[in-house]
This record gives structure tokens, C-alpha cells and sequence, in this order.
């Protein structure tokens, strides 16, 4: 049975013109057509009682910053493409224990061939293995003009299942930025965003990571240091 | 960082991306659906603070519930719209109990109750949603039609357009609103 075309039942609906006969019979047989009349029929009673305040509002924006920090969103992903945000963001809760993260900043590995003269470090900390780990390091932040790095030196880093990862973590115990993947021959070179080291971020951290996609601090620190103020 | 492209993907897409743990589906629902939620929510409970806080608990419980989505019952969007219903009710509820501490404590007369999130409120919201992003003159006419209750025969006359004309955008006017409105609200459409 073929059943009514929408637009006939739309018009119905909205009483704008009598029906034929034969469209009277079909819906007087057919519970389909009917229920589906009725709908519209509350749907244009419904738009005939619309106000303007019926209106969408948007959330206001730190509403998903809030929805990121909670669920501790690694890229936390852009929802309004065209608008500005901050490049980085510092997010997420140790004690929440779901780790965080923004994104990775960079990593420069300089090679022995590097002849730019290394300036002194402005502030040095041993990395001590965790208990249970082993391997040790030794990390150095160095200001070289407007830009800080903190350059890390590793020694018997086990062969990994999976990488290390850099963090600095941040004294409160609630926040951490990832700086990269680090290397347990060479160590490296990591450019830090200024004054990071100020706001608290001084715990150097070096993870164990399994090859799982999950881009979330494992929790399983392996060696970790502190720089002084 | 990923930067989502609107208007390329599908809801269906969306949907598959988010039920698979996708961040940038997250933040693509978020983008499609936050307005709706936080627009229930504000309009349910009467209060800015707390239809944050429910836009806030209804994406972070969505994902992490996603494993309980199902793409093929239903819609993200009526999905979040069932989690927001219940975040409400659960705010009405704390309400309740708060109204109640202080009426036992202060002798401070029991408010009327708000009137909980019934599915005429959402569908309020995406049906006057949905008419604003008709192209004109439907959306004009359908509009006239709607908040001014007006005659086709006067929209027709003042938009200057043929009677048969108006009365055929507001008939396919009503079946669009009518699919975007089972779309959002319940499963996939035509379903």
C-alpha cells in the first residue's frame, strides 16, 4: 500500500487544504499516515507557541576549557576553528592521577658536531632512579638568550618496551607539561616555554611509555629530580 | 594541535569517531551540541552557574561513558540529550534536598518546585535552532508562520510571492523541521 506522499500529509496537518477521497480513505485505513499527521501536527502547534527566547545560547568558551582540564585532553582539540587559543595548555591532575597533557614541545637533540658554545646551566638537579628503577641522569636548564632549554643526560636507562617520555611537573602535584620523547642512549635537548620553570614546573620527570596511543603520563616514573628556585 | 574542520563530517561520523575514543570527534560534538545542552539546561534550571556545571558533567560523563554509546540505536546528539535530562534532574533533585535542609533549619518557605526537562523544552530549542538555519524565504515565511500567525494569504501579499508558493515552503518547512527534529532528538533520520 502506497502511502501517503509527506507533503500531502504535511498539508493536512497544517489544514491548509481538504484532502481527496481517495487520500481520506487511505488515511482512514492506514495508522502510519495517521500517527505521522499527528506528529506534525504538534510539531506546527509546538513552532505556533514558539517565544523568542526559544533560542539556542552558547556555552561560554571556558565551559569546554573546564570539559579538557577535567578529562585531561592531550591536544586539547580546537571545537571553534577560527578561533584563537592558547597554544599550549597547562592542564590536568596528578592527583586525579589521570596525568594531562598538552603538547609535545619539541625536542632538540644537539650533536656532538654542535659548536655553539654551551652556556652554564642557571639551575641543575640529579635524576634519581624511582624505587625499583634504575638508571640515573643528570638535567640542566640553560638560558641561551631569550630561550630556555633543558638539556638532559641519562645513564643505564634500561632498553625500553615502549619509549621515555620527558615531563616537567609542576611542584603542586597537579599539573604537567610532556616535553618530548627522550632517548636513553644520547639524552637531549629540550626547548621549555619561558618562565615555566617560575610557575612551579620544576619537577624533571623521565617515564616509561607503552606503545599504546594513550598520550597520558603512564604513571610509571623512572627517574626524577627536582631543580632549584 | 588539530584543528576541526566544521561542515565536512557527517553525524554519523561524528558519532563513530566518538564512540572510537576520538578527541577530535569530542570537540566536534562539543562544538554541534554544547549550545543545545547548555540552552536546556539554562532554560530547566533558570541558573548560568549550573547549566555550565551541566554542560560541563554531561561531555565529560559522555566520554567517558562512550563505550555505552551505541551509533546504531540512536544519535550522538539525542544521546547527550538523554544524559543532559539526567543531569538535571539530579541538580533539581540536590535543589530539593538543599530546599528542604534550609526550610528545616531556617523555616524558609518551600519554593515551588521547577518544573523538571520534559522533551517539549528541547524540542523548542532545535525546532527554533533548525527554523534559523533555513535558507529565506523559507525561513522568513515559516517564521511568520510560527511567532506572528500570519495568514498564508498575508505572507504572501507582504513577501509579494505566489500563494502556492508560500504554502509549499511551509509544508516542506514543517517535514524538514520534523527530520532534523527526530535526528537530534532521537536516532538517525528517516529512521
Amino acid at each position: 500500500m502506497e502511502h501517503l506522499e509527506p507533503e500531502v500529509l504535511a498539508q493536512h496537518a497544517l489544514d491548509d487544504a481538504p484532502l481527496s477521497a481517495d487520500q481520506e480513505g487511505h488515511l482512514a485505513g492506514c495508522e502510519t499516515c495517521r500517527t505521522e499527521v499527528e506528529e506534525l501536527r504538534q510539531l506546527a502547534d509546538l513552532g505556533r507557541h514558539l517565544e523568542p527566547g526559544d533560542r539556542l545560547e552558547a556555552a561560554p568558551p571556558q565551559v569546554w576549557d573546564r570539559v579538557v582540564e577535567e578529562l585531561g585532553l592531550r591536544d586539547a582539540p580546537e571545537y571553534e576553528p577560527k578561533s584563537v587559543r592558547r597554544r599550549l595548555v597547562l592542564v590536568g591532575t596528578l592527583a586525579a592521577a589521570v596525568g594531562l597533557i598538552a603538547g609535545v614541545l619539541g625536542t632538540r637533540i644537539i650533536g656532538g658536531e654542535d659548536t655553539v658554545p654551551q652556556q652554564p646551566p642557571v639551575a641543575t638537579t640529579r635524576l634519581d632512579p624511582l624505587e625499583g628503577k634504575s638508571g640515573d641522569g643528570v638535567a640542566d636548564l640553560i638560558r641561551s638568550g631569550a630561550e630556555t632549554e633543558l638539556r638532559v643526560g641519562v645513564n643505564g636507562l634500561p632498553q625500553p618496551q615502549g619509549f621515555y617520555e620527558l615531563w616537567l611537573i609542576n611542584t603542586d602535584g597537579k599539573r604537567m607539561v610532556s616535553l618530548g620523547i627522550l632517548d636513553p642512549s644520547n639524552g637531549g635537548t629540550f626547548v621549555v616555554p619561558p618562565n615555566l620553570t617560575s610557575q612551579g614546573y620544576r619537577i624533571v620527570d623521565v617515564s616509561l611509555e607503552p606503545d599504546d596511543g594513550v598520550p597520558e603520563h603512564s604513571r610509571n616514573s623512572v627517574i626524577r629530580g627536582t631543580l632549584p628556585t | 594541535m588539530r584543528v576541526v574542520e566544521s561542515g565536512e563530517l557527517s553525524a554519523a561520523e561524528v558519532a563513530a569517531g566518538f564512540a572510537a575514543g576520538r578527541e577530535d570527534s569530542l570537540a566536534e560534538a562539543y562544538r554541534r551540541w554544547s549550545s543545545l545542552v547548555f540552552s536546556v539546561a539554562l532554560k530547566t534550571l533558570g541558573d548560568r552557574a549550573d547549566a555550565e556545571d551541566v554542560t560541563q558533567q554531561v561531555f565529560v560523563s559522555a566520554w567517558r561513558g562512550r563505550s555505552t554509546f551505541d551509533p546504531a540505536a540512536g544519535s550522538l546528539s539525542a544521546w547527550l540529550v538523554g544524559i543532559t535530562k539526567h543531569r538535571i534532574a539530579d541538580r533539581l533533585a540536590a535543589r530539593g534536598r538543599d530546599q528542604r535542609t534550609l526550610t528545616a533549619v531556617g523555616g524558609v518557605r518551600e519554593e515551588a518546585r521547577v518544573a523538571p526537562a520534559d522533551d517539549r523544552v528541547v524540542d523548542r530549542l532545535v525546532i527554533a535552532d533548525e527554523l534559523n538555519k533555513l535558507d529565506d524565504p523559507r525561513r522568513t515565511i515559516l517564521g511568520l508562520v510560527f511567532y506572528e500567525d500570519q495568514t498564508y494569504a498575508e505572507i504572501a501579499e507582504r513577501l509579494d510571492l505566489p500563494l502556492g508558493t508560500v504554502k509549499s515552503h511551509v509544508r516542506r518547512g514543517l517535514l524538514h523541521l520534523r527530520d532534523r527534529l527526530k535526528e537530534v532528538t532521537h536516532g538517525t533520520p528517516g529512521a
